[in-house]
């Protein structure tokens, strides 16, 4: 009995430790696809804010303050994405795929001189970040159903004609939704340098942002079950090693991908979501007297 | 119309620059796998090229991160730019190579870590598991749960062979002592390697080995006040109370000497078909330690040389005094001892190497065996 409690209890740790950048990364997301705009960089603000955070953190001495810097180099790398996707209405896929191979390659530039460089100050993995970020999710999930913020985004993303007609600025929200969506991107990278590893290697985000993006579409986009998501990957992730004891290693690589989009996926059922579907009007920039 | 003018004349001056540097020097190309920035493999290699650069009449060229499957127009380029010699750095790039090798008969390729060869190809390899055994002496005598955690990167012959030598160390100085294995299906995926390692240390393991390119190991490790050995790279830094010793690689030996042989005249487009590089400990393309003349990290030694064990050969003696036997044996020319030296049977007890037989490269090369005290999922393992 006590052995099982322990289990729980690890992996319920690694759980949070896993979930946190991804959690932070997956609420910027469903904050920029509600607005309408599918932005797939978040790979690419992920791993500048990595190298960000870990940056400031080495010369500064103060992790939160590179978690700071994260976040503004997250929103910045973001605000290229809302230039090119709602201003220049450009293809908001390639913007985005752009961005994660800008994201990529620049981190690795300039990374350079930071690799194998020691942190003496860190932050722990579950710590202050973790609960902040389950306290962001209920707050933006206070904001997106319960205020009228919440309302001008969701409608920008579904009908933003009518939110143009009663003279809301849609350029406006989506900018905004999109730079929040990078902050926190950064923020989630910036988390894995600080806390998690702690440490800066090129590459090192590994494909976590595409997990966060996937989270933000089987959560269908609501900021509470993205919790779920990414606290639910964080742990299976780990348990994929714990259970190569007794499961051959092929088929668990894959049990937390299966597994997380079968749980949302079928939560998803239960008729929660307000809305059926993706946001109506994801994907298309938007000019007014078009349709 | 000016900007014209002015890149042409920037591209003539570039060319001639070029030009006139590279006339009396041999060319030689290289092509990565990954970024030269993985603190790991490809890392390694570059650094190596930088060295032969330095002692040698030759101009260097490089591309970095190379799909596998797209190696040959890559070489092409390289060609096309001048290159005589060109290296391939991967496993996955043999088959282009030996395409690109029949397609250029004139040019001269070496691929590291194949098996195939050409009149102008050539293979090389630099390869661990002598090192990784002296690490498993190491790791036996300071384990404290007698239990050792190794984070794999794919169950292939190469892996499971470092893993092999590096369990048979470990039981020569503690039978007791079990080496316990994960698999991440990756050769860089710090999260991947992160929580296998939360696994192995929930399972109990306190000292650490490892095949990933990224310190992820020793630094999650180290924050639990836990053991390891380096992997590849000098990643001794990342922990230095906590990291044992190593292995690191010198590509440079390899490269050095056979570009040499290629200047002297001695290896050319013609001969190369059965010139394949095995190097090791005795021709130091591969060293002991986790940074680069530190063969064992000092705050360890008094431990090592405390842990006393019985063995056949050299009597009652420290495991401080056996690795450094066993590293002369094996740096000696010839070599006077091999870590897969018979009887050895795997952990289902079938008798793998018999009594008086040392294996063979072609053995070492696609052994798929587990040694005994391996523990956790073992793909392909024989019957």
């Amino acid at each position: 009995m006590e052995a099982v409690v322990t289990w729980i209890a690890e992996t319920l740790v690694r759980a949070l430790a896993l979930g946190t950048p991804l959690l932070w990364a997956a609420l910027g997301e469903v904050y920029a696809e509600r607005s309408g705009v599918v932005n797939l960089g978040v790979e690419g603000m992920m791993i500048l804010g990595a190298f960000a955070a870990f940056a400031v953190a080495q010369t500064f001495g103060r992790p939160e303050v590179g978690l700071l810097a994260a976040a503004g180099v997250g929103g910045l790398a973001a605000l290229l994405h809302a230039f090119v996707a709602v201003t220049l209405r450009a293809n908001q896929y390639v913007s985005g795929l752009a961005l994660t191979m800008l994201g990529l390659g620049l981190s690795a530039l300039l990374g350079r001189r930071w690799e194998g460089l020691p942190l003496l100050n860190t932050l722990p993995e579950v710590s202050g970040v973790t609960f902040g970020g389950v306290l962001l999710a209920v707050l933006l999930w206070f904001v997106l159903y319960h205020t009228a913020w919440g309302v001008a985004l969701r409608s920008a993303g579904e009908a933003p004609a009518a939110v143009d007609a009663v003279g809301i600025n849609v350029a406006l929200v989506r900018y905004l939704a999109v730079v929040l969506g990078g902050m926190l991107a950064g923020v989630g990278g910036g988390f894995l340098s600080v806390a998690y590893r702690p440490s800066w290697t090129e590459g090192m985000t590994a494909g976590l942002g595409w997990i966060a993006i996937a989270i933000a579409i089987f959560a269908a986009w609501d900021p509470l079950r993205a919790v779920a998501g990414a606290v639910l990957f964080g742990g299976l992730f780990h348990l994929s090693f714990r259970l190569q004891t007794w499961i051959p290693p092929e088929p668990l690589q894959l049990m937390p991908f299966a597994v997380t989009i079968l749980v949302l996926a079928a939560a998803g059922r239960g008729g929660a979501r307000r809305w059926g579907g993706a946001p109506e009007a994801l994907g298309l920039p938007y000019s007014r007297g078009e349709p | 119309m000016r900007i014209l003018r002015a890149c042409l004349a920037l591209i003539l001056v570039l060319a001639f620059a070029a030009g006139g540097a590279a006339q009396a020097k041999l060319k030689v190309g290289f092509i990565y796998v990954g970024p030269i920035g993985d603190y790991g493999w490809t890392h390694a290699h570059d650094q190596a090229r930088r060295i032969v650069e330095q002692k040698l009449p030759v101009q260097t060229m490089y591309v970095e991160s190379v799909p596998e499957a797209q190696v040959q127009p890559f070489i092409e380029k390289l060609i096309q730019q001048g290159a005589r010699v060109v290296f391939t750095t991967s496993f996955g790039f043999m088959d282009g190579t030996l395409e690109m090798a029949k397609r250029y008969p004139t040019i001269i390729f070496g691929h590291a870590s194949g098996f195939k060869r050409h009149h102008n190809m050539f293979t090389y390899m630099a390869d661990f598991y002598q090192v990784y055994y002296l690490n498993g002496l190491m790791a036996g005598a300071l384990t404290r749960s007698h239990k050792i955690g190794y984070v794999g990167a794919f169950p292939i012959p190469e892996v499971k062979r470092h893993i092999d030598a590096f369990a048979l160390g470990v039981r020569a100085v503690n039978p007791r002592a079990t080496v316990h294995v994960r698999w991440i299906f990756s050769w860089f995926d710090p999260a991947k390697a992160k929580e296998a390692t939360e696994a192995l240390i929930a399972e109990g393991a306190d000292v650490f080995a490892f095949t990933e390119d990224s310190p992820t190991v020793i630094q999650v490790a180290a924050r639990r006040n836990l053991l390891s050995f380096s992997h590849y790279s000098p990643m001794q830094r990342f922990a230095p109370r906590h990291v044992i010793s190593g292995q690191l690689v010198h590509w440079e030996t390899i490269y050095l000497d056979f570009l040499a042989k290629v200047l002297s005249g001695r290896y050319n487009a013609e001969n190369l078909a059965d010139v394949d590089y095995w190097w090791l400990l005795a021709e130091k393309a591969v060293e002991l330690g986790g940074e680069f003349g530190v063969p064992i990290n000092p705050i360890f030694v008094d431990r090592l040389k405390a842990a006393r064990v019985q063995t056949r050969e050299f009597g009652r003696i420290s495991v401080y005094d056996l690795v450094n036997r066993r590293l002369a044996q094996m740096s000696a020319k010839p070599v006077k001892w091999d870590p897969f030296t018979g009887p050895i049977r795997d952990r289902n007890g079938v008798l793998r190497v018999p009594a008086g037989k040392v294996m063979t490269v072609a053995e070492l090369t696609t052994m798929e065996w587990a040694a005994p005290g391996v523990v956790g999922p073992w793909p392909k393992e024989p019957k």
